[in-house]
């Protein structure tokens, strides 16, 4: 139905250096549910993921929010402020973490005062308190991912957008991340998430599209997915287990 | 050795005494030099943003020329400008030979290519994450702007530092445009090379202390901004 659909895509194309890197006809985002987007190497994910999430602009075809045509030419700031990223490999800006956390209430002319409420309220969630005046370059892995959702969830984005954000994490980092991330999300906000992890799919996910070679190979949602597939052993390839 | 110990003797006299004509080269100088890193770099960091950050034809050939002008003799740019601004050149009219602000425009060609070769440099390598989280957090052209100078910043001071440390030292623009003119357009360096064929030697020698006390300080500020204690936290 259209009025569940958030985002929707028509006939997208990503051509990089004359290679086509996505080529999907019709694809949309579900609104307010967890969204999967899952693949092997080289599958288009996380150029869909910018495409989606505004970053990357430079592709062929149309892109919807809520029905509304998205314009390539322009800046979609209003549009891009309703929206967050967190990535694989975050980048933290010069200065501590709450300089880092407190950045996209900044760039959105918040006054200082609800900034310092929100960044304490947020780094309390995340457990990260105390790293707040600590610089951001001495940040160990999890901590620096902790920065990036703490940043990300600040705004209290309309959509979410996570690009295999346990990739590079340790397993005490992975475990806080899968039995935090569904308490600090909204049940108003849409999630977009790239992901290898089958416990976060088991857990979160609402529906899950699998790409291969920059299309759409299956749409499923949770209900028809078979999670006893999940005992099929880890190096089963993820993509055999939709 | 009696007449070179002296010398040095008296022009650290000079130094310490802080004489008026010494203090009145090294403020020209000063203010020179300074004036003309400030203009070439308003030029040259948004022109190097530009270079680094966007992709257009030229951009191979641009980068081929701007590397060859690092090298740009003080003299050949010293020649062009006085071809433009003696008498009968094309901005002879507002009598800019031989003025502060002759010397100023020789400067300011001399190290747009340094300052603007070394920014994009910089530029260019700040990882291409900075941009897709600026992007991703809802910041707008000018706030990505912002937020890459800031992050580059102590890269672009490095710049402006190793130009301005170019002008200070050189001497072919400043005696072709400036003509060393006694408490106008005499600087350290000309100053340094009419003292000593005069025989002043002792004077000489204090300004090229100067000179070398202030090349120590902008290469030990550059180093400490570049290699040094916030570099290395990276």
């Amino acid at each position: 139905m259209l009025e569940d659909k958030i985002i929707e895509v028509k006939k997208l194309k990503k051509i990089c250096e004359d290679k086509t890197i996505l080529d999907i006809d019709q694809f949309s985002i579900l609104k307010n549910k967890f969204n999967f987007i899952i693949g092997g190497n080289g599958s288009g994910k996380t150029s869909l993921l910018n495409i989606l999430s505004l970053v990357d602009q430079n592709y062929q075809g149309e892109l919807y929010y809520e029905g509304h045509k998205i314009k390539k030419d322009q800046q979609n700031l209003d549009l891009r402020r309703k929206f967050s990223v967190i990535w694989q490999d975050p980048y933290l800006y010069r200065g501590n973490v709450f300089y880092n956390i407190a950045l996209p209430l900044k760039l959105r002319d918040f006054e200082q005062e609800v900034i310092n409420k929100k960044v304490k309220e947020i780094a309390a969630k995340l457990e990260i308190t105390e790293l707040l005046e600590q610089s951001a370059y001495t940040l160990s892995g999890g901590e620096k991912q902790k920065t990036s959702i703490a940043r990300a969830l600040i705004t209290s984005p309309e959509i979410l957008f996570v690009d295999e954000a346990t990739t590079n994490l340790d397993e005490e980092s992975i475990q806080f991340f899968n039995s935090h991330f569904s308490n600090l999300v909204t049940d108003e906000m849409t999630v977009v998430m790239v992901s290898h992890d089958r416990r976060q799919i088991k857990q979160l996910a609402d529906r899950i599209t699998l790409l291969k070679g920059g299309s759409i190979d299956t749409v499923k949602t949770v209900n028809n997915f078979n999670f006893e597939l999940f005992g099929a052993g880890i190096d089963t390839p993820l993509a055999e287990l939709v | 050795m009696d007449y070179y110990t002296g010398a040095i003797l008296r022009a650290l006299q000079l130094i310490f005494t802080l004489d008026s004509e010494l203090i009145q080269v090294v403020t020209t100088s000063l203010k020179i030099s300074i004036s003309s890193t400030f203009i070439a770099s308003i030029i040259s960091i948004p022109l190097a943003i530009l270079i680094a950050r966007n992709k257009f034809k030229t951009k191979k050939f641009i980068n081929i020329i701007l590397n060859t002008m690092l090298s740009l003799p003080t003299v050949v740019v010293g020649i062009f400008v006085y071809s433009l601004i003696s008498r009968r050149g094309v901005l002879g009219e507002f009598d800019l030979l031989f003025t502060p602000l002759g010397i100023i425009i020789g400067q300011v060609i001399l190290i747009i290519p340094l300052i603007t070769a070394l920014v994009r440099n910089v530029i260019f390598s700040m990882d291409e994450k900075l941009y897709k989280t600026a992007t991703s957090m809802g910041a707008s052209r000018s706030q990505k702007f912002k937020l890459l100078i800031l992050e580059a910043r102590y890269g672009i001071i490095g710049a402006v530092i190793a130009g301005f440390g170019r002008v200070l030292g050189e001497i072919g623009v400043s005696m072709m445009l400036g003509g060393n003119i006694k408490g106008v357009t005499r600087t350290i360096t000309t100053a340094m090379s009419l003292e000593t064929n005069k025989g002043r030697f002792a004077f000489a020698l204090s300004l090229g202390i100067i000179l070398l006390s202030l090349s120590f300080l902008i290469n030990f500020v550059t180093y400490f901004l570049q290699e040094g204690k916030n570099y290395a936290r990276r």
